[in-house]
C-alpha cells in the first residue's frame, strides 16, 4: 500500500495530545524494551528515537485494544490479530492510566459516536438539532438515532 | 534514513472492514507517490473510500487490499485544473514542505461538489472542535438548567439571581466512561442524569416549594426537553384557564376544547 511519508512526517510534528518517553518493544518474538519518545497526534501515535527529529514509525489506533499488562504497563494491538501487541512501559501507574485513557480516545470512530451522543443529548434538552450552525446536520455520518454500542 | 514504519497490515484491515465510510466512489488519479512528477494523460480510474480522516483507493470496488493512503489532515481541497482541460477535477493539497498535491477528477459536478465537501470536513481536527463545541453547548444547557432549578429553591421568592453556591451540575469532562475495548465504547450516562421516562410524578418537588403558579417546582436531575415543555404547557394551560375565566365573567370556567 502506498502512502505519503511526508504528510505522515509533517502530521508528527504538530501539537501532540500527548507525549512522553516510554519504553517500547515491538510485537516480533524477541524485540528488546527501548527508550522511545512516543507522541500522539490525532489518531496517530509516533515514534521516535530521543534524539532525532522524524519519526521511526507511527501506529493508525482505530480499532485497537488497549490492554493493560502491569502496574505501569499497557500494550497495543489490533482487531486482526489480538496477540501481536506493542507493549509499552511507563515510569508510574498513574502515567499508565493517562496513556490507556488518551489512546482509547484517540480513534476517529471514538469522535464520531461522542458526537452523535452529544448531539442527541442537546436536541433532546433544547429541541434544537446543534448540528444546523456548521451546515453538517444532514450528513450521513452523523445521523441521529439508536445508537449501538 | 529508513523508511518510516506503519502498521500497514492494521490499516489494510481498517480499509477493508465494516466500519462506516463517509464518502466512495469512483475518482480519477494522477497525484501520488510513485508516479510522474507532472500529471499527464487521462489518469488511472480507482475506487475510493473515505473513513475519518484517511482517503484510501483500490484498483476496484472487490479489491481485496488498498493501493494507496492519503490522511486528510493539515490539507485543504480546491477545485482545479486537471490535465488535458479535464473537467470535474479537485487537489487536496498540503501545508507540508515537499508534499505534492493529490489531484483527483470526479465523473460530473455533483460528484465533485460531494467529494470536495466531504474531503474538507475529513480532518480528525474539524472533528474534534465540533466535539468540543458540542460538549460545551451540553455544559451550558445542563449549567443553565441546574441554576434554574437552584434559583427555584430560594424561598425569598427572587427567582432572578441564582447564587453561585452548590452548582450540584456534573462536570462534563467526557461524556464517556472509557471501556477496555477502543472497538466497542460503552455509552455510559454520566451520573446524576437519568434515563428518558414518561413519570412526571418524580419532579413535582415538595408541596412547601411551590410557591405560586410562576415558580418551577424542584425537581431531579432530569434533563430532557420533553419535561421541561411538558411542565411549561401545564402552566400555559392554568394560566389559559385563568384567562378565560376573567374574560368570560362569571360564567363557568369551561376549558374550550376546541382551540387553536
Amino acid at each position: 500500500m502506498r502512502y505519503n511519508e511526508k504528510e505522515l512526517q509533517a502530521l508528527s510534528r504538530q501539537p501532540a495530545e500527548l507525549a512522553a518517553e516510554l519504553g517500547m518493544r515491538g510485537p516480533k518474538k524477541g524485540s528488546v524494551l527501548k527508550r522511545r519518545l512516543v507522541k500522539l497526534v490525532v489518531n496517530f501515535l509516533f515514534y521516535f528515537r530521543t534524539d532525532e527529529a522524524e519519526p521511526v514509525g507511527a501506529l493508525l489506533l482505530e480499532r485497537c485494544r488497549v490492554t493493560q499488562e502491569e502496574p505501569s504497563g499497557f500494550s497495543i494491538s489490533f482487531l486482526e490479530d489480538p496477540e501481536r501487541k506493542y507493549h509499552f512501559a511507563c515510569c508510574s501507574e498513574e502515567q499508565c492510566q493517562e496513556w490507556m485513557g488518551a489512546l482509547r480516545r484517540a480513534s476517529y470512530e471514538f469522535m464520531r459516536r461522542s458526537l452523535i451522543f452529544y448531539r442527541n443529548e442537546i436536541q433532546k434538552m433544547t429541541g434544537k438539532d446543534p448540528l444546523e450552525q456548521f451546515g453538517i446536520s444532514e450528513e450521513a455520518r452523523f445521523k441521529l438515532g439508536g445508537l449501538k454500542a | 534514513m529508513g523508511a518510516m514504519k506503519l502498521n500497514e497490515r492494521s490499516v489494510a484491515h481498517y480499509a477493508l472492514s465494516d466500519s462506516p465510510a463517509d464518502h466512495t466512489g469512483f475518482l480519477r488519479t494522477w497525484g501520488g507517490p510513485g508516479t510522474a512528477p507532472t500529471p499527464s494523460g487521462t489518469g488511472r480510474r480507482c475506487w475510493f473510500v473515505l473513513k475519518g480522516n484517511l482517503l484510501f483507493s483500490f484498483e476496484s470496488r472487490e479489491s481485496r487490499a488498498p493501493l494507496s493512503l492519503v490522511v486528510l489532515e493539515g490539507c485543504t481541497v480546491e477545485l482545479a485544473e486537471a490535465p488535458v482541460s479535464e473537467e470535474f477535477a479537485f487537489a487536496i493539497c498540503f501545508d507540508a514542505p515537499g508534499v505534492r498535491p493529490h489531484l483527483l477528477a470526479a465523473d460530473g459536478p455533483a460528484a465533485q461538489e460531494a467529494w470536495v465537501k466531504a474531503l474538507s470536513r475529513a480532518s480528525f481536527s474539524y472533528m474534534r472542535l465540533v466535539v468540543r463545541e458540542l460538549e460545551s453547548q451540553l455544559r451550558e444547557a445542563r449549567h443553565s438548567l441546574a441554576l434554574h432549578r437552584h434559583s427555584s429553591w430560594k424561598a425569598t421568592g427572587s427567582h432572578r439571581k441564582p447564587q453561585a453556591a452548590d452548582r450540584r451540575s456534573p462536570g462534563l469532562e467526557n461524556g464517556y466512561s472509557p471501556s477496555k475495548d477502543c472497538s466497542s465504547v460503552d455509552l455510559v450516562e454520566e451520573r446524576g442524569s437519568k434515563p428518558a421516562g414518561p413519570g412526571l410524578a418524580e419532579w413535582q418537588g415538595p408541596a412547601s416549594l411551590y410557591l405560586d403558579g410562576r415558580q418551577s417546582p424542584a425537581f431531579p436531575e432530569t434533563s430532557y426537553f420533553s419535561t421541561l415543555h411538558n411542565w411549561y404547557g401545564q402552566e400555559i394551560m392554568e394560566l389559559r384557564q385563568r384567562w378565560l375565566r376573567r374574560v368570560w365573567g362569571s360564567g363557568p370556567a369551561r376549558e374550550k376544547q376546541d382551540g387553536p
